[in-house]
């Protein structure tokens, strides 16, 4: 039955190569769409498995509401079961492109970097160090957009810094972080003695959610974000986000499913006599399935390589044009290639199936007679 | 002829006739009797009004005959043959061929029916155009499950056997209609059925043509192979073992 299905998509030529391109643009979008979300869900995933022992500490009126001075470490400190404490001041470093980069300044006290940037490791160089005012440890992405290292200069709000440290690729947040020391950022923006957040380290006896709430309520003017909360809230935007990109994707697949119905409902039309033929000389109802809903599927399946193979292309290029801005917005994945393999396929079989049905029950009489 | 190996509840001998009824007896005498067409009836609605498109016909066939049915426009000769290929239910009366009672096969295993003990030809030859000559008679032998090596061989000794031997990778449409007519005979053949059900075979071709197709009839009924022919022409019936006349329904002349 091989050779009948690929003859007969053959034998169409212009209207199968329209119908599989309408498969591979559905597919390209969700390869696109997909590869996006993938890339999202990677840098969510490990920003949350280098950042997940800390309990966060904003003021009341959040990260954005100021107010937070450093004031507060020496109350966070005192509360039971906090083993460490210290404030971070987080701003991002082109301010004129309004941080859409996802570069950011992080202020930190130079003796605590080591343990604020805990568990990523350097590529180069050393940590901040006590007594440092301008120098500057920079993420994996800073280091190669910017060519520097240990001991070039940065640039940094018309201050020049001298690079320390180099820090691992991640695949997170911290790398496309610039971390100075927090006084030096302070006076840098002019922001006082005021921190974004406070990291509260806890005690390895307690829990990280029973020691957020007491926090909360032992320091005044202070809500907080436990780990879990963290995780919770982030896992959120992460699934509205992935179920806005996929969901576009899986619009344009769907459009191209229906591409495919069309065309097979066409093609049964136009083969109503041709079924009657093959129901008189005794094909079975599941030969005519077999036909109908092969054609369909194989559709699928040449427009779901089709928009792989488009859609990965495309991927490569938007990345490697957008690696001069240093913004990774795609990420393909094994799990996303499979994932838009089945759905080809899927949308291909499905699209097939009412017009298999169709020809399947055709009365071969009735079949005959058309003309 | 091919083993049906069919559930033997479905396909099972009728009962054996009182000595009186000879036609019945077909599991003895199966080399003479292929068919019998008891009381056969068809009946359509056109809305409410019942049209009787065949009443009450009765048939035997033997084997190896060669068997024109004539009759004027829409005096049930197609419908017959129909009823007889499966293609339509009868509204009553019994077919039983090859010791088959085809009007209580269930509507599943017809598709069986048709490929091991029914051979069509049409009018308009109805090949797949888009087949080759050796794919269309290859076409029911795949639904038959033959394998590749064999169904090919078939095929291609079917045509050469018809003179088309010249002719397997030409698609229909490079192919005269007295060739397309050989091809879907061969097609017909394929699956050495019982009988072959031809519907006006030689209605769309000249007369040198008809005289060989109705040539190949005669070949294959002196071989053992039981056709029915559909047919206008009194030239074809001439060649035909025997006649059978409708009118109205009815058969007429038998």
């Amino acid at each position: 039955m091989f050779d009948l299905i690929i003859r007969n998509i053959m034998n169409r030529k212009v209207r199968s190569a329209l119908t599989v391109c309408g498969i591979a643009l559905g597919i390209f979008a969700v390869i696109v769409m997909g590869a996006m979300s993938e890339n999202f869900h990677q840098t969510f995933e490990r920003s949350m498995s280098v950042t997940s022992d800390k309990i966060r500490v904003f003021s009341e009126s959040g990260v954005f509401g100021g107010g937070l001075t450093e004031d507060k470490v020496s109350d966070v400190l005192r509360v039971a079961g906090v083993k460490d404490a210290y404030g971070l001041l987080m701003t991002t470093f082109d301010e004129d492109k309004m941080g859409m980069t996802g570069k950011q300044i992080l202020g930190v006290p130079p003796e605590k970097s080591s343990v604020a940037l805990y568990p990523v490791d350097l590529k180069a160089g050393r940590f901040l160090n006590p007594g440092d005012s301008y120098s500057v440890v920079v993420g994996s992405n800073i280091q190669r957009e910017y060519k520097l290292q240990i001991g070039s200069k940065f640039e940094i709000h018309d201050k020049y810094f001298t690079v320390a440290g180099i820090l691992d690729y991640t695949g997170s947040i911290f790398d496309n972080a610039v971390i100075i020391p927090l006084e030096t950022a302070q006076d840098l923006y002019d922001v006082g003695n005021s921190v974004s957040y406070i990291f509260a380290v806890p005690d390895e006896r307690i829990d990280a959610e029973v020691l957020s709430k007491r926090i909360e309520l032992s320091v005044k003017g202070t809500s907080t974000l436990s780990p879990g909360e963290l995780e919770v809230q982030a896992r959120q935007s992460f699934m509205i986000f992935s179920v806005i990109t996929i969901s576009s994707g899986l619009l344009a697949a769907i459009i191209g499913g229906l591409c495919v119905m069309n065309t097979m409902l066409m093609s049964v039309a136009e083969r109503t006599r041709e079924f009657g033929i093959l129901k008189a000389i005794g094909a079975e109802t599941r030969d005519i399935l077999l036909l109908t809903l092969g054609e369909a599927s194989f559709m699928g399946l040449f427009g779901g390589i089709l928009g792989i193979l488009v859609g990965s292309i495309a991927v490569y290029i938007m990345n490697a044009w957008l690696a001069n801005t240093r913004i990774v917005l795609f990420l393909i994945t094994p799990r996303l290639l499979v994932i838009a393999m089945l759905f080809a396929l899927l949308i291909g079989a499905l699209s097939g199936l009412y017009p298999a049905y169709r020809a399947s029950k055709m009365s071969p009489m009735e079949a005959l007679k058309h003309a | 002829m091919p083993e049906m190996g069919i559930e033997e509840d479905v396909f099972e001998t009728p009962e054996k006739p009182e000595k009186d009824e000879p036609t019945l007896n077909l599991e003895n005498k199966s080399q003479k009797v292929i068919m019998q067409v008891e009381n056969l009836s068809k009946t359509y609605f056109q809305g409410k009004i019942p049209v009787h498109a065949l009443r009450c016909a009765c048939i035997t066939v033997r084997k190896g005959e060669l068997l024109a049915i004539m009759g004027p426009s829409g005096s049930g000769k197609s419908t017959l043959l129909a009823l007889i290929g499966t293609l339509e239910k009868a509204t009553d009366g019994n077919i039983i061929l090859d010791g088959t009672d085809l009007t209580s096969v269930p509507e599943k295993l017809l598709p069986r029916v048709r490929r091991e003990k029914i051979g069509f030809i049409f009018q308009h030859y109805n090949l797949i155009p888009t087949l080759s000559a050796l794919e269309n008679v290859e076409l029911s032998m795949r639904f038959s499950r033959v394998p590749k090596k064999e169904r090919e061989e078939r095929a291609k000794a079917l045509l050469e056997e018809l003179g088309l031997g010249d002719r397997l990778s030409h698609k229909p449409s490079e192919l005269s209609g007295g060739e397309q007519q050989r091809v879907s005979i061969a097609r017909a053949l394929a699956n050495k059925p019982a009988v072959i059900l031809a519907d006006e075979p030689t209605g769309e071709v000249d007369s040198k043509t008809r005289d060989s197709i109705v040539r190949v009839f005669k070949e294959l009924s002196e071989k053992g192979q039981t056709i029915l022919v559909v047919t206008h022409d009194p030239e074809v019936a001439k060649e035909c073992s025997r006649v059978l006349r409708i009118k109205d329904g009815t058969i007429k002349d038998y």
